[in-house]
């Protein structure tokens, strides 16, 4: 059989090992022996009890509560509302990174453009960094415009340069092969 | 005509005028080290998920 120690057991479960020592401490859960050096041992069936209660803590039940539940074992419906309880824990967790997700995808598409902090300055700083000299840049506008030359209007102004500057930029761009 | 680059473009742009992938790593390190917030919204405006984008953030730290 299966057997843990109390840190072993804690970890499992995500609890720290003083909320193990005080569960048993009041008697919420009691090990279920002692090994011959004196450490208390858990079974799978302490983890699974584990489990509810922090189930039911985190749906916001007191310890009390959660003893009273507990010893009244398998009253009708209890299971029942235990498993819906289960499900609608499942379903939040779903929804955080439904929420997360959406927004990401919100920010990128409200803005549609670059955040304020991304400007030009920003960006020929990042360029050098990456090893690119005055030709490497002036290559990578004439590309940029060759390839894309929408998608290179619409880059240079998100950088906040001035229309007039883009479109001296973009000549420049057309002018070399 | 489309206003938007997509992230493999953007990547093609690069490697078409010489960058190597080390180097962008590099550029990716750099962004990250000296304005971090600003590397996640321009990888935010390259249309990319969040989860790619995390994935890519940890790697450059």
């Amino acid at each position: 059989m299966n057997t843990y120690s109390i840190s072993k057991l804690a970890r499992t479960c995500g609890l720290s090992r003083s909320t193990m020592l005080y569960y048993d401490r009041i008697g919420l859960l009691r090990p279920s022996g002692r090994t011959s050096a004196g450490y208390r041992l858990y079974t799978e069936e302490h983890r699974q009890r584990l489990e509810r209660i922090r189930h039911f803590r985190e749906a916001g039940l007191t310890l009390a509560e959660i003893r009273a539940v507990l010893v009244s074992g398998g009253k009708p419906g209890a299971k029942l509302l235990e498993k819906r309880m289960q499900e609608t824990a499942e379903s939040i967790v779903g929804l955080k990174n439904q929420q997360r997700m959406l927004a990401a995808m919100l920010r990128h598409a409200a803005s549609g453009k670059l955040p304020a902090s991304v400007d030009k300055k920003l960006w020929v700083e990042m360029l050098r960094a990456a090893g690119m000299n005055q030709a490497a840049m002036h290559r990578w506008h004439s590309e940029f415009e060759r390839r894309a030359s929408e998608g290179h209007n619409e880059f240079l102004l998100s950088l906040g340069i001035p229309a007039d500057e883009v479109a001296r930029i973009r000549r420049l761009s057309r002018g070399t092969s | 005509m489309k206003n938007t680059v997509n992230v493999n473009e953007w990547v093609a742009l690069f490697r078409e005028i010489g960058l190597d992938q080390a180097q962008m790593e590099k550029w990716h390190k750099v962004f990250e080290a000296r304005h971090p917030s600003a590397h996640q919204g321009f990888l935010e405006w390259l249309g990319l998920k969040p989860e790619e984008i995390d994935r890519i953030r940890s790697k450059s730290k």
